[in-house]
């Protein structure tokens, strides 16, 4: 079920460090983490034309339809990867824990054994994260502020006023 | 909810619900049409060749900053097909807030019960209390001869208590007076726990 999710700042970080660095290693044009649900958690690095949330949108929806196909065929592991391998950019969608959902846009210059290596690596050091990130899924905290309605109903306001 | 301090940012995941050529579709697409394309994600639709929808439709809203938090609105569609039913409950999973599009039409009428009894199925298979999620009823095509009753809607569809909006989706008319209800509706109960 779905709560109120706050990310501390110190996995923030841990997680930002973990994408740059992936990214460095396997050499990808791009790697971001968004959570189960294809919202964008962080992202280092893009590719021209290429809409990361609209992209975490889809990735997770992936995910989900793999999770949902092994389980109608009695297998009750997570669908764990995809690979697209593409004529100039490849795609490698991992699922972390059933938590978060790591993608990697890389040149097919790339070899995708090296991606699969530090992809490996990456989840390793996610996995202690999504353990938090659940806990704090359980939490179920309150932090906006008892104006923030009202706050809110102006920015609606002004972006759909004049329609 | 998901607050992502480093960022800043705040998203929220809508989900518009209903039987289908409900005009579930109609209603991001009006949105996308005549939102700043600034403040907009692209729209992606995954269709069936028939040119209906197969997975979801997405479009994303960000708004300037509200309280030091920029809101970030994920708005997703089901597709309506009878036959897609394990779809939907895929793009109902870590929803905030629901759209319920029903159609008017009187021959409709018994499609958008059943529609409302399976997502309230669904919901609870996902863990949810189903009266526990925010919830806005959209009763469009208003602008169609032999219409119901929004009164009528609203109580075959056992929804007391729910906002209800009259709509001509493909004409704007209570688009986004629906969005508007079911954000602050997402961030009233949000801030209930205060």
């Amino acid at each position: 079920m779905r709560r109120q999710i706050v990310l501390p700042e110190d996995v923030a970080m841990q997680i930002e460090q973990i994408l740059r660095e992936l990214r460095t290693r396997a050499r990808a044009d791009c790697t971001f983490l968004a959570d189960i649900s294809g919202q964008v958690i962080d992202i280092h690095g893009g590719v021209e034309d290429m809409d990361p949330i609209v992209m975490a949108a889809l990735a997770a929806g992936e995910l989900a339809t793999m999770e949902e196909l092994t389980r109608q065929i009695g297998d009750r592991s997570f669908g764990r990867s995809l690979l697209h391998e593409g004529e100039r950019r490849s795609l490698y969608i991992c699922n972390v824990h059933g938590t978060f959902v790591l993608v990697v846009v890389f040149s097919t210059d790339t070899p995708v054994g090296l991606v699969r290596l530090f992809v490996r690596r990456a989840i390793e050091r996610l996995s202690p994260l999504a353990d938090r990130f659940e806990e704090i899924v359980r939490q179920d905290k309150s932090v906006l502020g008892v104006d923030f309605s009202a706050a809110l109903s102006d920015e609606l306001d002004k972006a759909f006023g004049g329609i | 909810m998901f607050i992502n301090w480093r960022l800043r940012e705040l998203n929220l995941k809508i989900v518009y619900y209903g039987p289908a050529v409900s005009g579930k579709t109609t209603n991001l697409q009006y949105i996308y049409a005549k939102v700043d394309p600034r403040i907009r994600s692209e729209m992606v639709s995954l269709k069936t060749r028939g040119d209906r929808t197969l997975y979801f439709d997405f479009l994303q809203l960000e708004l300037g900053r509200v309280a030091g938090l920029k809101p970030r609105f994920n708005l997703y569609t089901v597709p309506g097909q009878v036959y897609y039913t394990g779809t939907r409950k895929l793009v109902l999973q870590s929803v905030d807030g629901i759209v319920f599009v029903a159609d008017s039409q009187i021959h409709r009428l018994e499609e958008n019960v059943e529609s409302m009894w399976e997502m309230r199925e669904n919901l609870r298979e996902l863990g949810f209390d189903p009266d526990g999620v925010p919830l806005v009823l959209q009763c469009n095509k208003r602008d169609l001869p032999d219409i119901v009753p929004t009164s009528l809607l609203h109580d075959r569809l056992s929804l007391n208590g729910v906002p209800c909006f009259e709509s001509v989706a493909v004409q704007g008319v209570g688009v986004f007076e629906t969005l508007k209800a079911i954000i602050n509706l997402v961030v009233a109960k949000a801030q209930q726990h205060l």
